[in-house]
């Protein structure tokens, strides 16, 4: 159910602790809209994979031969794999989207023939 | 009659015949508690059922058909844990719908749960076949339960697709029967380490339909369409109530039967990678969930390609943990669905604010899939990501099989809650689900969490018990594998912070995404209308010869017969009595002269 904003009142993303936001969410999410949330989450992980890392050239790590047992693989594997699939979204998207519609014509230009 | 005599008696029924069975009451319920009755009670009477089951391998309730025999029922440890997966999620899918009064999609759903579970338990191939094609016949009511004109096509599709895999694999399974001399299950195949799979010879020809037909049902690469098209367009329930049998019964027949086959390693590979730039460019939340599927049932396709007790237990186990936390994620989109009438991120984003026990039902969900470890995901994709490290030949797979763990946090772990619950505030404020809803989701994350934290219970129902307990006991929880998956799951989610902190991240944008359907849906009716063209100009030229003609004759009946014609004309009197002797004489010379 969508609420309807009254007249006069200015627009944009409500506040924190609108009139209808659950209080469940104010208790477990609120912290998250923090501006500084962002920066302080990403050097948490990167801390956190350091750590790992650390923690696998320390403890783990066993001299064995093969590039899945070198420490980090894991965490340099994930971040490429990842940022691969993410940035393939621009060329393939501009290559492969279409219109809403492309499926319900017979010209393949949406609109061109309804 | 004690309790005891009954369950030996009920002991002696497939499963699947109690949940078909209570589709009738749910055909006719329309009180709330009568429904709840056929809609929880059937999954529970299977569950109990499956809680006694008949001495494992023992075919029970045979019979004769045509000649040949046929059991309904032969449990195993193998379809045990496929069983168990189905009553669960019949069970929580009945919870989720118990909101929505629609006794089609009610009686549809069980009859649906109730073939699958019919299916795995089936010790023929016969019945195995029915069962399958019930399943198929009653998930496409879920599709046009909808009601919409986009889902009766895209049930037609989906049925049609369906049907062709259908006739395959019926097909094969006749032609190979035939050729056994038999259709039971046991007399095809022998057992190994204890186990019945990997039955079916590939030389023989009926072996390739059944495989092309389970293939189709499978979604593999190419055939993979029918997903993506037909769930996005179910109700919200449908989408829950679809999304665990189809394609597991698949997997189950292809354990079953090509248990070992290299080609399905190779496919399994595909199917994991492909799905995730798919999804990555979808901006309908449903549909991204349909594409994970697919790359999810690649994970399962692969193990049943390597074909150890390591990885067939691995394929086991993802395929009932995949049941449970991606019949979650789509709960919450389908409560989304519910309260805004659309699953498309563009017009989503900030719904934590009003419904934060579906975003942590979401999120644990998304924790799962993406295999965080003491979550369901973890515990299941293990066994197959060990099962290919270790393969000899497999590090390009193992490679593959990595690549798509990093793409299933960003489609499922990340997109889903990010852009439905987070992201951008789109002003919108829906209501919280509503409690069977809330009750179906916090009941499938307990499992989840269940599954992922304490799995020894999970693990004991193994196809392969033994291998699984010995791998719970020495890899699951070793620290190498615990820090290697954080790792790899640490630098993926930084990655995506990384992206979206230098505005990288592709943003959601409305649109379809081509992909092979673009074949039947496009390329083949332009074809076809093009080849017709050429047929058609002398098609023209006959049909305005044959409309002239007849118009021709039409007008020349009018000038005779209609009012004011040649023969309702006024003549006199004396003319008519001439005609009629002139008529009556030549009527006398014909017959005088005849």
């Amino acid at each position: 159910m969508i609420e309807k904003k009254p007249k006069g009142e200015p627009q944009g993303p409500p506040k924190l602790g609108d009139p209808g936001e659950h209080p469940l969410s104010v208790l477990l999410f609120s912290w998250m809209r923090s501006t500084l949330f962002f920066r302080i989450l990403m050097a948490l992980l990167a801390a956190l994979g350091v750590f790992l890392i650390a923690y696998e050239i320390v403890f783990l790590y066993r001299g064995h031969s093969g590039i899945e047992n070198l420490p980090g693989f894991f965490g340099v594997f994930g971040f490429i794999a990842f940022g691969l699939a993410v940035l393939s979204g621009w060329p393939l998207g501009k290559l492969m989207r279409r219109p809403e519609d492309y499926y319900d014509t017979t010209s393949g230009e949406a609109g061109d023939d309804r | 009659m004690t309790v005891d005599r009954l369950i030996d008696i009920l002991a002696t029924i497939n499963p699947g015949f109690f949940v078909i069975a209570a589709a009738l009451l749910a055909a006719v319920a329309k009180d709330v508690v009568l429904r709840a009755i056929a809609l929880i009670g059937g999954p529970a009477i299977a569950l109990v059922v499956l809680l006694y089951p008949p001495v494992a391998g023992i075919e029970v309730s045979k019979q004769t058909f045509l000649g040949y025999s046929l059991a309904f029922y032969r449990p195993d440890s193998l379809s045990l844990i496929f069983g168990f997966g189905f009553v669960l999620a019949a069970a929580l899918g009945g919870i989720y719908s118990l909101h929505r009064r629609d006794r089609m999609q009610d009686a549809a759903g069980l009859v649906y749960a109730g073939s699958a579970m019919g299916a795995v338990f089936a010790g023929d191939m016969i019945s195995l076949v029915v069962f399958a094609e019930l399943a198929t016949i009653t998930s496409a009511v879920l599709v046009f339960a909808t009601r919409t004109a986009p889902a009766y096509r895209a049930g037609l599709r989906y049925l049609a697709i369906q049907m062709i895999a259908g006739l395959m694999l019926t097909a094969g399974v006749a032609m190979y029967g035939v050729a056994q001399g038999t259709f039971l299950l046991a007399e095809l195949g022998g057992l190994w380490n204890g186990v019945l799979v990997g039955i079916f010879d590939l030389s023989q020809p009926g072996a390739l339909l059944i495989l092309g037909g389970i293939g189709v049902k499978a979604a593999f690469p190419l055939v993979h369409n029918w997903l993506t098209d037909a769930y996005p367009n179910t109700t919200e329930t449908g989408g829950v109530v679809m999304s665990p049998y189809t394609t597991t019964l698949a997997v189950y027949v292809l354990a079953r039967g090509f248990a070992g086959l290299e080609w399905l390693v190779w496919i399994g590979a595909i199917m994991t990678v492909y799905p995730v730039f798919f999804a990555v460019m979808e901006n309908d939340l449903k549909k991204v969930l349909a594409y994970s599927t697919n790359n999810q049932i690649g994970f399962m396709v692969c193990a049943v390609g390597i074909g150890t007790p390591l990885a067939l237990n691995g394929a086991a186990a993802h395929a009932v943990a995949h049941m449970i936390f991606k019949g979650l994620l789509f709960m919450a989109m389908g409560a989304v669905q519910m309260r805004l009438g659309t699953t498309k991120a563009t017009d989503l984003g900030g719904l934590h604010r009003t419904m934060p026990y579906t975003t942590i039902a979401c999120l644990i969900g998304a924790a799962s899939i993406s295999a965080l470890p003491f979550f369901a995901g973890y515990s299941s994709k293990a066994m197959i990501m060990t099962a290919a490290e270790g393969g000899p030949g497999l590090f390009v797979i193992w490679l593959m099989l990595l690549f798509a763990s990093a793409g299933v946090l960003e489609h499922s772990g990340i997109k889903i809650p990010f852009f439905a619950f987070f992201s951008h505030d789109s002003g919108k404020r829906p209501q919280e689900a509503p409690f069977n809803m809330l009750l179906a989701m916090g009941l499938s994350a307990v499992i989840c969490m269940s599954i992922g934290m304490s799995p020894h219970w999970f693990y004991q129902l193994m196809p392969f018990r033994d291998q699984a307990l010995e791998y719970l006991a020495l890899d699951l929880f070793s620290p190498s594998h615990i820090v290697q998956q954080l790792e790899l799951l640490c630098f993926a989610v930084l990655a995506f912070m990384v992206l979206k902190w230098l505005k990288l991240y592709p943003a959601e944008r409305p649109g379809v995404i081509l992909d092979a359907e673009w074949l039947w849906r496009k390329a083949l009716p332009s074809l076809g209308r093009s080849l017709a063209r050429p047929a058609s100009a002398p098609g023209r030229a006959i049909s305005a010869l044959s409309n002239s003609t007849v118009a021709r004759v039409v007008a020349l009946a009018r000038n005779v017969f209609a009012t004011g014609g040649v023969v309702s004309r006024k003549v006199p009197l004396a003319a008519t009595a001439v005609w009629t002797l002139a008529i009556l004489g030549l009527v006398v010379a014909v017959s005088l002269f005849s």
